[in-house]
């Protein structure tokens, strides 16, 4: 899994606040984790799909419920950050000021 | 652990009019030239227009401010890549351009800020988090730089 990947399943609201909740605190119910968040149970868990299949996070069965928790794996990958973000704005300033000298 | 900076900042010197930087910043049919490929909206503080990434989806920002020709701020949620909802109910960072003759040539001043915004105890994964948010913004780097 590629941290381009990853970085995409996070590329959504709802599914960056579900992550935000998780980085507080340790696992929560699927239940609880879609509190508040104008979604159904099913979109719910479409979105956490997304975030396992990124390898976010992992499921497990819980009685009637869905355990969700952070995959530790994942957060290795966001090591890197900094120098990604870095670069980005390297890359836009570049452009701009490319486009600006151009005549 | 990556420590957290509280910005990022980028300052660069261009061979061009203050009145050409600003207006690379703040025209839609300019700033399309660098930074989204379509801009749905108008850039005027308040308004909140729509940046379009080629192949990575749309982000809501919210234009702050614009003061010609010296200064042009946005918010908005870094590399989200299908936010097309009110921008000002989620976390977002703000992007902010001040620009400075210098002689014949204009510095510019980038500066983003809003992870240090946050409570203490959550700052890191907050930020790793956001993080998060620009990966869809990699690919339009990867692209740039194949």
């Amino acid at each position: 899994m590629s941290a381009v990947a990853t970085f995409r399943a996070l590329g959504d609201p709802v599914r960056l606040e579900m992550v935000l909740r998780l980085s507080r605190g340790s696992s929560f119910t699927l239940s609880r984790i879609s509190e508040g968040l104008g979604i159904t149970r099913q979109g719910a868990r479409k979105h956490l799909e997304v975030l396992r299949r990124a390898q976010v996070v992992t499921l497990a069965p819980s009685g009637r419920d869905v355990l969700v928790q952070l995959d530790p794996a994942s957060l290795v990958l966001v090591k890197d950050f900094v120098s990604t973000m870095d670069k980005q704005w390297d890359t836009r300033m570049e452009r701009l000021k490319q486009f600006v000298e151009e005549d | 652990m990556t420590t957290i900076p509280d910005t990022i900042e980028r300052e660069i010197i261009v061979a061009a009019s203050q009145e050409r930087v600003y207006a690379a910043i703040s025209d839609p049919t300019q700033i399309t030239q660098w930074f989204p490929d379509m801009v749905e909206g108008s850039l005027t503080p308040g308004e909140q227009p729509i940046f379009i990434f080629e192949g990575h989806g749309k982000t809501r920002v919210l234009i702050v401010d614009a003061r010609p020709v010296d200064y042009f701020a946005f918010r908005w949620i870094p590399g989200s890549s299908d936010v097309v909802d009110d921008v000002t109910c989620v976390p977002t960072t703000l992007v902010e351009f001040t620009l400075e003759a210098v002689e014949e040539q204009t510095k510019i001043f980038m500066k983003e800020s809003g992870f240090a915004q946050l409570p203490m105890d959550v700052a890191q994964e907050k930020f790793d988090m956001n993080s998060g948010g620009w990966g869809y913004m990699m690919g339009r780097l990867e692209t740039f730089l194949a």
